[in-house]
């Protein structure tokens, strides 16, 4: 256990060099200036080299690498370009609406593409098995900026059911912040005008976003169910005359979820990877609608640090992967 | 002997791989839509009387109508037209990539599973780290830093299929070296690369094969995904991702000019999908269906 933890740690490490790295160096080799994206096309010689010193932009450049990663050691990502603030405080505020959106729309995968999972699987080869092939096949299938396209068309121009972008309504003041996740703050502080509105506005975002995972949860589910309920000592129990759901949840769903943990640790990494795309169709003022809007200003302290963190949550969601596969087998030893 | 033959049924005329194809539907659902799709992609000078990137501006945002099959944009191009010439570059770029990608890996994979030692540690850990990676944020990332163009979208998208490529060419490879037809070339003073090459290669491909087919589709998604963020092709190229990544602007009232593109995307990826899904099926007689 121990071993893999600290394996997976300094796995981190060497993840985050690299990541620095590659950003880095590409951000630096490639033409196009920020300092003069910053000062604009009109300013003058002077006070391009004046803002290239101010930036680091005339020392070599592994020595800006350098002071760049001394910066990340005490949390410092540099000052964006386009904001004009640290790129930790932009980080920040953005974060917790893409924690929220992920969240939600992980378990939203995870509730319903489990049970669809074990439809499929129980229900192999029917009519159920069947549709549940086409619908995950057309999950991996569909971009996730397309889903979203369809999804506003549908449930806000003509039906009108939902709202198609923002976390609140505009007449609705935010609760107090305390996570920053509008759900968990509003029912804190008991606001139920706000919870009711921002979970409106979620659910449109965090369908479109869960609707691809959902699809490789389900597939998982099933395929794992299946190996399981093939082997032996599920054959036994049907023998001693255990069926019906004890058998199912209680001997078979213990064992095909282990394999369906990666898949589904790894589907959260994606959900972070997509919320970029979901982000921007929706107007949602996450980290990614805040990475995207950056690109445009060549923002290369915001994409990296941006880049970085996601990069952390992510391996850190595989240690957690590891670690719940550890607890949950224990046939595995080391 | 004679007995036993004379036993046997007659001789087979289906070919089992075709059998196994057959009988499997949705493969041949995904094979008769990229097949249509393909045909319109390569006729479609023939088959449409407009200009991909002729601007008309008196017929912008025409909905769909006999005229114009899927409506056209903002400057009055037809819709249908240029998705069929987006074909020809999302197709071409998706197969492209995943084939360069699994050419490459496979190649590293092999040479780096054969001579084992201190270059395959190294190179496994280099490939580690690119697979730690959420795989659209990294080729967003370098995508971004190279800079905007298509070329640059589908470097980045080679960057992060390769390392799969290079794990399952190793595997293949590590236990193909200790096969006895293996070794026998090497005690003949057989050449390394032409061990490689001639013996380790050819025997190694069939996994390479089923990740390639199913990686087209997603590649196709992620070109057009890396366009639709304005990392990939720019318009007024006719490339699907860049296509939506104007018109979604106009969704809620032309409709017409995202949905279109993305439908093209959903069904070309799909048709990928069902293919490659199909192959692994026949290929693979472990995968579990």
């Amino acid at each position: 256990m121990k071993r893999i933890i600290t394996k997976r740690l300094s796995m981190l490490l060497f993840v985050l060099l690299g990541v620095t790295l590659l950003t880095f160096f590409l951000s630096h080799v490639i033409p196009g200036d920020p300092a003069r994206m910053m000062v604009g096309q009109r300013a003058s010689e002077e006070t391009l080299q004046e803002v290239r010193h101010q930036l680091g932009l005339d020392q070599p450049v592994w020595v800006q690498y350098f002071t760049y990663l001394k910066g990340l050691l005490v949390g410092d990502f540099g000052t964006s370009i386009r904001t004009q603030q640290p790129v930790s405080h932009d980080l920040l505020t953005f974060f917790p609406a893409t924690i929220e959106l992920a969240l939600l729309a992980f378990v939203i995968a995870i509730i319903i593409g489990i049970p669809l999972g074990i439809l499929s699987a129980v229900k192999k080869d029917t009519g159920w098995d069947h549709a549940g092939r086409i619908f995950s096949i057309a999950g991996v299938s569909t971009p996730v900026f397309w889903s979203g396209l369809v999804g506003i068309l549908i449930f806000y121009k003509f039906l009108d059911w939902l709202p198609s972008s923002g976390r609140l309504d505009l007449a609705i003041a935010p609760p107090a912040r305390i996570t920053g996740l509008y759900l968990v703050d509003s029912l804190f502080t008991g606001n139920w005008a706000a919870f009711k509105n921002s979970l409106w506005h979620l659910l449109l975002p965090a369908f479109t976003l869960a609707f691809a995972q959902l699809a490789i949860v389900t597939r998982q589910v099933r395929s794992s169910m299946l190996e399981v309920l093939g082997q032996d000592y599920i054959r036994t129990a049907l023998a001693n005359g255990i069926n019906g759901p004890v058998l199912l949840f209680r001997y078979a769903l213990r064992n095909a979820l282990i394999p369906t943990i990666t898949v589904v640790g790894l589907s959260f990494g994606s959900l972070l990877g997509g919320a970029v795309v979901t982000e921007t169709i929706f107007s949602w003022p996450g980290m990614g609608k805040y990475v995207v809007d950056s690109i445009a200003y060549l923002d290369f302290p915001a994409i990296m640090g941006f880049t970085f963190v996601i990069s952390i949550g992510y391996v850190l969601i595989n240690l957690l992967v590891d670690i719940a596969y550890y607890m949950l087998d224990p046939q595995i030893k080391e | 002997m004679s007995v036993q033959t004379e036993l046997l049924p007659a001789k087979r005329t289906v070919n089992p791989l075709w059998y196994k194809f057959r009988k499997n539907p949705l493969t041949l659902v995904g094979l008769v839509v990229l097949l249509f799709i393909i045909l319109l992609a390569i006729f479609v000078p023939l088959i449409s009387p407009y200009e991909p990137t002729k601007i008309h501006v008196v017929e912008r945002f025409s909905p769909p109508s006999a005229k114009h099959l899927f409506g056209t944009d903002e400057v009055g191009r037809d819709i249908f037209t240029r998705i069929l010439y987006g074909a020809r570059l999302s197709l071409g770029m998706g197969v492209a990539v995943v084939l360069s990608a699994g050419v490459i890996g496979t190649a590293i994979g092999a040479v780096s599973g054969y001579f084992g030692g201190r270059i395959d540690q190294i190179i496994m850990r280099l490939m580690d780290i690119v697979l730690a990676f959420p795989s659209l944020v990294l080729a967003m990332a370098v995508a971004a830093t190279l800079g905007p163009n298509l070329f640059n979208a589908l470097l980045a998208i080679a960057i992060i299929k390769v390392p799969v490529y290079v794990r399952l060419a190793r595997a293949e490879t590590l236990a193909l070296r200790e096969r006895l037809y293996v070794k026998a070339a090497y005690t003949f003073g057989i050449k390394p690369w032409r061990i490689i090459t001639r013996h380790i290669i050819p025997n190694a491909v069939t996994p390479v094969i089923i990740q390639v087919t199913l990686d087209i589709g997603d590649a196709i998604l992620m070109v057009a995904t890396l366009g639709f963020l304005g990392l990939g092709a720019q318009p007024p190229t006719p490339e699907w991702g860049a296509m939506i990544s104007v018109g979604w602007k106009y969704l809620l009232d032309y409709w017409w000019y995202p949905t279109f593109p993305g439908l093209a995307l959903f069904l070309a990826s799909c048709g990928f999908n069902l293919i490659g899904d199909g192959i692994r099926d026949i290929l693979d007689p472990k995968a579990n269906r």
